[in-house]
Order: structure tokens, then sequence, then C-alpha cells
């Protein structure tokens, strides 16, 4: 009997992270944040290097502050499964509605008036 | 099967607490918040047609109060420490920790809304500024909520009888809430400040 | 009941039936609220439109001015989807979750009531602005720029944005509380995939209204700061984009389309086997088929926008992905045909409405599919035909599929049977109302008529279709009040009924009609998706209850109602002085320190 389908009773067993490893993990947030803030400052020489860069860093801190801080990596796969559908859906929507009004409709066909000469496009 | 409910209280399907499976779930929800007003800010991001655009960013304050929210999450995750190993003085004080280092990225948000306002950016100024000030308006009220969140856990706390053998627990849930407000900061910071307009 | 518990029980006993209800934390009376609610608001919506029908019977009609007209469709709209659609299917939800999935309440309880006052006073505040300056009157989806303060002067539209918000919060607690309870409360045995269908689209809901009402409360508070706060998000003139509008309203609106129909699905998915007395052909399809249209759900939006100019790749991509929704819609339907195929079916009154359920709603369906394709969607925007389509999904789908709930478990809920005679003339006659309304509607669509006009000139060929659609409304508004006959004859009757008169296989009906205050005398154990046809066939028996059963239940509270007290001040604070709000916070505030220190066990 009992539950076929229960995982093991992961909420009980504690994250084996040390306080010491915790300071470190602090420390490479706040250097990473520093690199970014320097990044930025250089906006001209990196160019389009700029722009991924950041991002990249920012999603590198997401990742260390979602599976450590949160203990997402000793925790139940449930947690990860839900939170990370929440995200990549809210990801997903943002980038499409920001491409969707990024694409100049009035330029399109099918967009613009009716009766717009169509090699207006 | 015992007929009690206490039994099953216990024993979950999913073998995870339905509190902290709840709060999960909630965050996920909170994306999906955070997700549309930051699309708002993205569609709207450079487009003043009058007043103030992006250039206003004050950068070494912004930078002070994202290393204060990152440290704060950082003496949360300690508290949580505290609570897991039966350290209790140690949880106590890292929640105070976090708490003030709360209520200094607060001070420095009110901050810098009252300099951009005295340097004409307003809500009706105009497209970015609305959408800046609701979206980080919005961050800041998460932050507002999770300092009395946090501060009603340390007042039951230091009861004198404590929260009780769930205290790991519930430490555990507010923490998680912390560090999601903070992860948000997270991406904010990037995208809002650091990333130029285009 | 609950006193037989403990100490207090004697004292509660004396406490009146009213506090009780107050206070209660069980899931059944808090269903039962939310389904007399729900109703209650279904018939003023009812009603309002029969209003609009009679206005529209003839040419030049002038029952109700311009004014009050678009306050009607607006208002009825809302209503029967926040107020009347939604609260019925979270009373069933309420009531039959743990029964379904064998626990003894939800996971939440008092967060469960909580739900159900934040929920009433939400409603309130959004039906009292009839009362008070004007109800909303730019449409359900209150499309940017009418909403404008400079367009829509009165106070109507504020109420529409702090009604639906604190109404969406009720929705995401409500739905927080389920989502966890059938992840996590489930019987021993009851596996994912041995869940009625009917939790799994409960469930599918659930994680439709969590991802999505945040998506929605972003644009109500920017409207709110739009017409209060001097914002322009939506205000063209001045560099807002009224297109931003419609893009959170249908991330949110369309997944919510869904919240109205899965539910239903999920009931007649539970009702077409039991009358059929056969398995549900392809229990796994239906299940991958539910979860499949709730994530599709969240891609198809821009269909509501075609005509703003979306632009040709987009609106074929979501030509697109509207097309591949019909899939697995349409694989539901072929799996309840395929279930009565070879069944030995009785014609219930459930039955009835669940077969018509399934012919009404493919009707809407279809009609919904014709709408993928951007040109014909050009053509219909915004006429009677779009009208026709929402209501067969909704009227013909959605309310259909309730009925047939309410006859299948009102012997569970209450002990007794709703006449069958009178259940079927209910039927027809809604049956026949209902076509009679909307089938005309199609016809008045591709003639031109534009839908939310108060009146129209003789000789544009409505004027008969709109007399047909009339006398239908009409015959709806009968058959609702034979139902109503039905069911106050029904309540004065003994409750007579058995544990399962249906001979269903689900495990709600493994408790006595109506079920005991903690549902259960032995929590029962599961080994398949039909557990009580399975324990039959396998000879095996629910043990008996232990002698000097000592169950605990939550006790009641009212905190949850205090916590709602609060939240409805803030709400009423921010249409009038926001010193309310201040006294709000405070309440609530007290509420939520109450609710923390206060003994759960």
């Amino acid at each position: 009997m009992a539950d076929m389908n229960a995982v093991h009773d992961a909420h009980d067993e504690h994250p084996t992270t040390t306080i010491r490893e915790y300071l470190i993990i602090g420390l490479v947030l706040s250097v990473i944040t520093a690199v970014e803030l320097v990044m930025s400052l250089y906006e001209d020489e990196l160019g389009v290097v700029l722009i991924p860069g950041l991002l990249i860093f920012s999603a590198i801190k997401f990742v260390i502050v979602v599976a450590m801080f949160m203990h997402l990596k000793f925790d139940s796969i449930r947690f990860t499964q839900i939170f990370a559908f929440g995200f990549v859906l809210a990801t997903c929507l943002l980038i499409a509605v920001v491409v969707l009004f990024a694409y100049d409709a009035t330029d399109a066909i099918g967009g613009g008036f009716i009766g717009d000469p169509i090699e207006h496009h | 099967m015992s007929a009690a409910t206490h039994e099953t209280e216990h024993h979950t399907s999913l073998g995870v607490d339905n509190r902290k499976l709840l709060m999960w779930i909630f965050l996920a929800s909170e994306c999906l918040f955070f997700g549309s007003l930051l699309s708002t800010y993205l569609i709207f991001k450079g487009e003043s047609l009058s007043g103030p655009g992006t250039d206003i960013f004050a950068f070494e304050i912004t930078s002070i109060s994202t290393f204060v929210l990152l440290m704060s999450s950082l003496s949360m995750v300690l508290a949580v420490y505290g609570a897991q190993h039966g350290q209790l003085g140690l949880m106590k004080l890292m929640l105070l920790c976090t708490i003030l280092l709360g209520l200094v990225f607060l001070g420095f948000q009110v901050y810098e809304f009252k300099t951009f306002a005295s340097e004409g950016l307003t809500l009706s100024t105009n497209q970015f500024g609305a959408s800046f000030y609701i979206l980080t308006g919005f961050h800041g009220c998460h932050v507002g909520v999770g300092v009395l969140y946090l501060s009603s856990l340390l007042i039951s706390s230091v009861r004198r009888n404590g929260i009780g053998k769930e205290t790991p627990l519930y430490i555990d849930i507010g923490g998680l809430y912390w560090h999601f407000v903070d992860i948000v900061w997270i991406v904010l910071f990037t995208v809002v400040y650091l990333i130029p307009a285009y | 009941m609950a006193t037989a518990t403990d100490g207090v029980g004697t004292v509660q006993a004396e406490q009146s039936k009213v506090w009780e209800w107050l206070t209660t934390v069980d899931h059944k009376k808090i269903g039962t609220m939310y389904g007399i609610t729900g109703f209650t608001y279904f018939l003023i919506s009812g009603l309002t439109a029969l209003a609009i029908r009679t206005q529209l019977a003839v040419p030049n009609g002038n029952v109700l001015s311009a004014e009050l007209y678009n306050q009607f469709f607006t208002m009825h709209a809302l209503m029967m989807i926040f107020l009347a659609i939604m609260p019925m299917g979270a009373s069933f939800f309420n009531y039959f979750i743990p029964l379904q999935i064998g626990a003894r309440d939800v996971a939440f309880p008092r967060l469960n009531a909580l739900s159900y006052w934040v929920f009433l006073s939400g409603s309130l505040i959004l039906f009292s602005s009839f009362f008070l300056g004007g109800a909303p009157d730019a449409g359900w989806f209150a499309y940017a720029p009418l909403t404008d303060a400079k367009y829509s002067v009165g106070s109507g539209l504020d109420f529409y944005c702090v009604g639906l918000i604190i109404l969406g919060l009720s929705s995401l607690m409500a739905s927080l509380n389920f989502a966890v309870t059938i992840l996590n409360m489930r019987a021993p045995g009851m596996t994912m995939m041995r869940l009625p269908v009917y939790m799994w689209m409960t469930l599918v809901v659930s994680f439709l209204l969590i991802l999505s009402l945040p998506i929605v409360t972003v644009a109500l508070v920017m409207l709110y700061f739009d017409r209060n706060f001097t914002t322009n998000f939506f205000t063209p003139e001045t560099g807002g984009d009224p297109i931003l509008w419609q893009h959170l309203f249908w991330l949110f609106g369309h997944p919510e389309v869904y919240v109205l129909i899965l539910p239903s699905m999920g009931i007649v998915s539970e009702v077409i086997p039991v009358f059929s007395r056969k398995p549900l052909f392809g229990y796994a399809a239906i299940v991958f088929a539910g979860a499949s249209i709730g994530v599709l759900g969240f891609g198809v939006w821009a269909h509501h926008m075609f005509t703003t100019g979306l632009g040709t790749v987009p609106a074929l991509v979501f030509s697109a992905t509207t097309m591949g929704i019909g899939v697995p819609t349409g694989v539901k339907i072929f799996n309840w045909l395929s279930t009565m195929y070879g069944g030995s079916i009785r014609f219930t009154t459930s039955m009835y409405f669940a077969v018509a359920f399934i012919a009404m709603f493919t009707i809407g369906g279809i009609s919904g599919v014709m709408h993928a394709s951007p040109a014909v969607d050009s053509q219909h925007q915004d006429t009677y035909f779009v009208v026709a389509h929402i209501h067969y999904v909704l009227f013909g789908g959605a309310i259909m599929g309730i009925f047939s709930g309410i006859f299948y478990w009102w012997p569970k809920m209450t002990g007794r049977f709703l006449s069958e005679i009178s259940g079927k003339w209910s039927f027809w006659v809604m049956f026949a109302g209902m076509n009679l309304t909307f089938f005309p509607m199609h016809f008045l669509g591709v003639s031109g008529m534009p839908r939310r006009i108060y009146t129209y000139d003789e000789g544009f060929g409505w004027d008969d279709w709109n007399m047909v659609a009339t006398i239908g409304s009409y015959l709806i508004g009968v058959s609702i009040l034979i139902f109503l006959i039905n069911v106050f004859r029904t309540m004065r009757q003994p409750a007579t009924a058995p544990d399962n008169p249906w001979d269903a296989p689900t495990l709600e009906w493994a408790t006595s009609s109506p079920p005991p205050e903690h549902d259960f005398d032995v929590v029962p154990e599961v080994h398949s998706s039909m557990p009580l046809w399975t324990n039959r066939e396998m000879g095996i028996v629910t043990p008996e209850a232990p002698e000097g059963l000592h169950i605990h239940l939550p006790p009641s509270s009212y905190m949850p109602l205090i916590l709602a007290i609060g939240v409805g001040l803030i709400g009423v604070g921010l249409l009038s002085h926001l010193a309310l709000v201040g006294i709000g916070v405070a309440i609530s505030t007290y509420g939520v320190w109450g609710w923390s220190i206060e003994p759960t066990d």
C-alpha cells in the first residue's frame, strides 16, 4: 500500500552546505555584480558583447541563488519543475510580447489600413 | 490505514510539505507578475516623448542598494542554516540582519524615487517614468511585505515559547520568499539599470 | 457534526447556525456558499441579459437607455464570468476535490474560507457599482482608450479595476489551495494517473489561474493608475499604447476562457461513463488533451487581436496555434462519443445535459476554429457572430456542463434527488431556448449586425432574427424557473438518497449522502482509476470504522472573515477615501496576526 508515487521525504534532509560555503557563494555573487557594473561602464568598447554578457552573468547569479540559497539543488524535484514552468512561461511571454511590439506591423501585409496600396510594404 | 488525519498530514502524496509547495507555486505565479511588469517596461523603454529618460540613473546609489539586497540574501540563508541546525541565536541575529538590510534597501529606493522626482521624472512625465516607477515600486512593495513577514517570524521566535518544532520549516519558507525578491532584483538590476537604452 | 470531537463541542453546539456558517472552514459548507452565491449572481446576470434582449427585440427599442444598455452588457459578461460560472465551478471544486481524492479536507481550510469571503467582498464591490454612480460600461475586456478617464467619466471603470483585482486575489488563493490539495493530499494508491478526470481538469484550471491572474492584475493596476494617478500607459495622445492593454488582457483572457470551460469538460467526463455504464474511453488521452489545452492556452491570445494589425508572421503564428488547440479539444469530443458508443446508456437529466454539452460545445468550437483564420476573423470581428460563438461555448458548453453536474451531484450534496420529470422539462426548454437565442446570432453577425449596439433601425434584415433570439432568451428564463421550482420542491422532501445511487466509480460515492463532516470514516485505499467498480469486481470491502472513532478536524475560525473585511475595506477605500484603506490595512494586519497565532490543532 502506502503511496506508490511518494517521493522520498526530501524535506527533512537539510542541505549540507556549511556557513563557510555560504560565505563563499555570497562573495562570488558580489564579484559577479561588480564585474557586471564594470562591464556597463565600458559600453562602447564591448559593443555587441555587452548585452548577452550582462544577461549571462545575471542568469548565473539567478541560478546560484535558486539552487543554493533556495536549495532547489537539494530539495524535491517537484519544486524545481513547478518554479521552472512559471519562470520559463513568463520569459517566453515576455519575449513574445516585446517582439510583437518591436515588429513594425504597419510595414507588413495584413497590417496598415484597409485600402493601403499593396506595394506600400 | 489509521483513521486519524494526523497521519495524512505528515504523509503527503509528493512527500513534501503542503506549505512549502504552496510557496513554490505562488512564486511561479509571481514570475508571471514581474514578467508582465518587465514586458511593459521594455516595451516603453527609451520612449520618452518629454522629460528625462534612462540617463537619469545614478549607478553608484543603485549598485550599493543592489549589494545590500544581495547581502540580505546571504544573511537570510544563514538564518535558515541556524534554524535547521538548532542554532537559534544565529537564526535570530541573521533574521534581524536581513530585516535591517531590507529596510536599508527600501531607504535607498525612497531616496532614489525622491531624487528622480526632483529631477522632473514623475508618474505622469512619460512612459519611461510610469513603467519604471510601477515596476520598481512593486518590487519595493514585495521587499516591504518581506520585511513585515520576516519581522513577524522574528517576533514569534523571541516569544517565550518560540515558533515550536516547525521553526526550520517556517524560516525556510520565509527565506524562499525573500530570496525570490532578491532574484527579481538580480534580473531588474541587469535589465533596467545596466543594459543601456537601444 | 464537529461538536462531537472535543470538550469545546458543547460550547460550539450552542452557537447559532449563522455563526457556524460565518466561521466554517469545512470545504463542503464553503462549496455550498460558493454555489448559492454563484447561482444568485447567475440569476441577476440572466435578468440583465433578458433586459438586453427585450431592448433588442424590435428595431428602435426603448426599454433601456444607451448608457444603461452599455452597463448591462458589460455587467452581464462580468457577472456571468467572474461571479457566476467561476464560483459555481469553485463550488464543485470545493465540495468534490477532497471527496474525489479521498482526503478529509483541502490542504488549507482557513485559506479556503478566506477565498470565499474575499470573493464575496469583491463581488459586492463590483455589483454595488450599479447603485454608486454607474456600473462599468466599456465591455468586459474594457479596451483602452474607452476606459480612459476622459471617455469613461463615471467611476464604473474604477469599480471594474478594484473589483476584478480583489476577485483575482480570491481566485488565486483558491487555486493555490486546490493545486496543493490535488498534488499532495491524495488517498493512498491514488496516483496522478488514477485521478478522476474532473480532478485533472481542476488541476489544470488551478494552474491556468495561478499563472494568468498576475498578468491581468498588472494590467488592472496600470488602468487604475491611468485613471487615478495620472500615468499614461494606455492613452495614445501622450505616448501610451492601447494595444498593450489588449495584449495583457488577452494573455489572461484566453486562459480564462479555458478556466470557464475545462470544469464542465471534467464534469461530463465523470457523467458520461457513469450513465453509459462503461469506463471512460481513452483516459490518458483525455488527461493529456486537457493538460495540453492548458499549456497551448497561453499561446493563442493574439487571435483576439487580428484586426489590430499584428503583421503577417505573428498573424500566421497565432492562426496556427489557434487551429492547433482545436486538436486536443477534438480528441476529447471523440473520447466522449466513443465512451457512449456501445454503452448501455441511461438517459437521466444529467446525461441529457452532458450530451447536449458535447453537441453545443462542438458548434461553438467549430465557429471558434473559423476565427483562427485572420481573414474570416476580420469579417466577424465585433459582429453578432462572435456573440453566437461565445454563447455556444459558454452557455451551450460551460452552463450545460454545470447543470449536468448539478443533477449528477445533487443527491450526494443534499441526500435528495431532483425530480427527473421536471428536470427533463427544464432541459428541453433550455435546449430549445438557447438554440433559438444564439443560433440566429450567427445569421445576424454574417449579415453585419455589430455587437454592443443598443438599438438598430428597420430595414437591415435584422428584425426577424432578433425577435426569434428574444423569444429564445425568455424560454431560457422559463427553464431556469422550472429548475428553481424543482429545487425548492426537492428540498422539502426527506433525504433518502443512498450512498451511490448512480452506481458511479469515483470515491465521493463511497461515503454517505450527504457526506459526514469528516468526509470518510475510513480513508479509502485506491487500486485503479475507477475505485468503486474495481473494488466491487475484486470483492474489496471497505473496512468498518473502528469503535470510538476520534477524527481531528480543524477548528472553525473567524479570522478569514476579518481578513476579508479588511481586504474589502481596502477596496472600498481605493474607490472612495484613502483613509478607509488605512483602516482596511489595520484590520487585515490584525486578521493576519490573529490567523498566524491561533491554534489549529
